[in-house]
């Protein structure tokens, strides 16, 4: 985190303006969906719509267009930024960190160069994309509030539910990866010991066993790899399954709403336009959470100046 | 009995040996001495039956095949080769051994009262374990697979080499006790492990020379 601070603090300018953008970006998509559920009211209500109307998502659109380029731009503009401060941090550090060590300056940059590797990566590919994809989360969440609580906390609900079972399937899955590559471990130590230990091998007679051990250990990573394709593609065909459940909750109790007369039709079509930003940020989460633990581990381990 | 006449060995285009003769009696003890890269180890890997000699006769215990000399000697390296297995598999290599052989083995190898302080025993798997074993430890055990083995040639390519003076002792006297009877070719850089040996050659220029 210290690191990550570092970061902030170099690049609080690039960084205000990243979001910032992602911000207004969000909002003007907002305002649309909002305005196109107002349109549909007045068209159900026969309501003059006058041109003055028509101009505001109109405009929208367009600054949505711009906004998104500059989002787009300026995060990842931040994100190089925010590389370059951590790679040219490091390289200042690198001499003080070699002689510290009494190891060459290629040992001591080859020590961080896979977490510095990564950390690049995340921050180019996905730290803005993320905060970006949070951001209207939040947003769409509080924006639907005002519009409906009840429809709003029916959407939820069931999205959280979901959450529970992803969170559940990747532990799973998870457990599965690391028995097979336990396995694939014991599998490559067996035949680099049986190359290795080779004349001992031979010479008591050790050549059933290594290849019965071999085997076994082929068999128990076969076992674990296959097992690992099954549950990973029931449990990605369910959640996609799952996911659509949130949706057609909304739909069916957003549409007993308008029949009662509880809310608009437009009211509904905002909630349906804007449900994905909401559902797809809580699915998301675990993933995030995630990615933001290896990042921070990777930073953990890279001292900058 | 061994009986090497007028060997020679080329190993990369470089003659390690040519026209080397010895003859080993059954039940004698012979040491082999010799600098770094002599070839005293490649003499030995060669009595195990691990590679093919370039010319010349290689008797042992009556055979002169590799294939079948192998299985008349057993063969203590300087590193004990230990396998990603149990303790168990590594002494017996997958053979039928009897608990109560096991047991002796154990005992005469000087390592049965570590495995039994181990949790699991003669099951302990020493695939990730392998590297906390000290040298003395882990030589032991190759000593005990050879004691399972138990054939009349005894090869010991400087078994003691890489431990300290204390597991060296230790080790040393588990060698004494397995190779009562037995004909021994001990290979070594230090004089000293060979008191008590019937014969001590110096290995230099592909040559042995009595000393």
């Amino acid at each position: 985190m210290k690191v990550l601070k570092i970061l902030i603090k170099r690049n609080k300018f690039w960084i205000a303006l990243a979001v910032f953008t992602a911000l207004i970006s969000n909002l003007s998509q907002m305002f649309f969906a909002y305005f196109i559920g107002e349109l549909v009211n007045k068209i159900e209500t026969r309501d003059t719509i006058t041109f003055s109307f028509l101009a505001v998502p109109v405009i929208l659109i367009l600054s949505n267009a711009f906004t998104q380029f500059f989002n787009q731009f300026i995060g990842r503009l931040s994100a190089e930024k925010m590389a370059h401060t951590l790679r040219v941090g490091y390289a200042k550090i690198l001499l003080m960190r070699s002689s510290k060590e009494n190891c060459s300056v290629a040992a001591a940059m080859s020590v961080a160069q896979n977490e510095l590797a990564q950390a690049n990566s995340y921050l180019g590919n996905t730290f803005f994309d993320i905060t970006g994809m949070a951001f209207m989360g939040i947003i769409a969440t509080v924006f639907l509030l005002f519009q409906n609580v009840l429809l709003t906390v029916i959407l939820i609900v069931p999205t959280l539910l979901i959450l529970i079972y992803v969170v559940y399937s990747s532990r799973k899955l998870s457990g599965i990866v690391t028995a097979a590559q336990e396995e694939k471990a014991h599998m490559n130590k067996t035949a680099y010991a049986m190359i290795h230990a080779f004349p001992s091998v031979k010479i008591f007679g050790g050549e059933e066993l290594c290849k019965e051990t071999y085997n076994k250990r082929l068999q128990g990573w076969k076992k674990h790899f296959v097992k690992l394709g099954r549950l990973s593609s029931l449990y990605n065909t369910l959640s996609g399954i799952l996911s659509r459940v949130p949706l057609l909750i909304l739909f069916l109790a957003g549409s007993f709403m308008v029949i009662r007369g509880d809310i608009l039709i437009g009211t509904l079509i905002v909630f349906l336009i804007l449900q994905k930003s909401l559902t797809m940020a809580i699915m998301n989460l675990p993933n995030w959470f995630a990615n933001f633990k290896v990042f921070t581990t990777n930073l953990s381990r890279i001292d900058i100046e | 009995m061994i009986e090497l006449k007028n060997l020679s060995f080329t190993y990369e285009n470089k003659e390690v040996f040519k026209n080397l003769s010895l003859k080993v009696k059954k039940g004698e003890k012979v040491g082999i001495i010799g600098e770094s890269g002599c070839g005293k180890s490649t003499l030995l890997r060669l009595m195990a039956g691990l590679y093919e000699p370039s010319s010349g006769e290689m008797i042992i215990d009556g055979e002169n095949i590799p294939e079948k000399i192998i299985r008349k000697v057993s063969v203590i390296m300087q590193s004990p080769m230990l396998l990603p297995m149990s303790i168990r598999e590594n002494i017996t290599m997958g053979h039928e051994v009897s608990e109560d052989k096991l047991k002796k083995i154990l005992e005469d190898a000087n390592i049965k009262k570590w495995i039994d302080s181990l949790p699991e025993g003669i099951e302990t798997y020493l695939g990730d374990r392998a590297d906390e074993l000290s040298g003395g430890q882990a030589q032991r055990i190759a000593i005990a697979r050879a004691m399972c083995k138990d054939t009349e040639i005894l090869l010991l390519d400087e078994p003691t080499s890489a431990l300290d003076g204390e597991n060296a002792a230790s080790v040393l006297e588990a060698l004494d006790r397995f190779s009562i009877g037995k004909t021994v070719i001990h290979v070594t850089h230090r004089k000293e492990h060979l008191n008590g040996y019937d014969r001590i050659f110096n290995m230099k220029d592909g040559c042995l020379f009595l000393q």
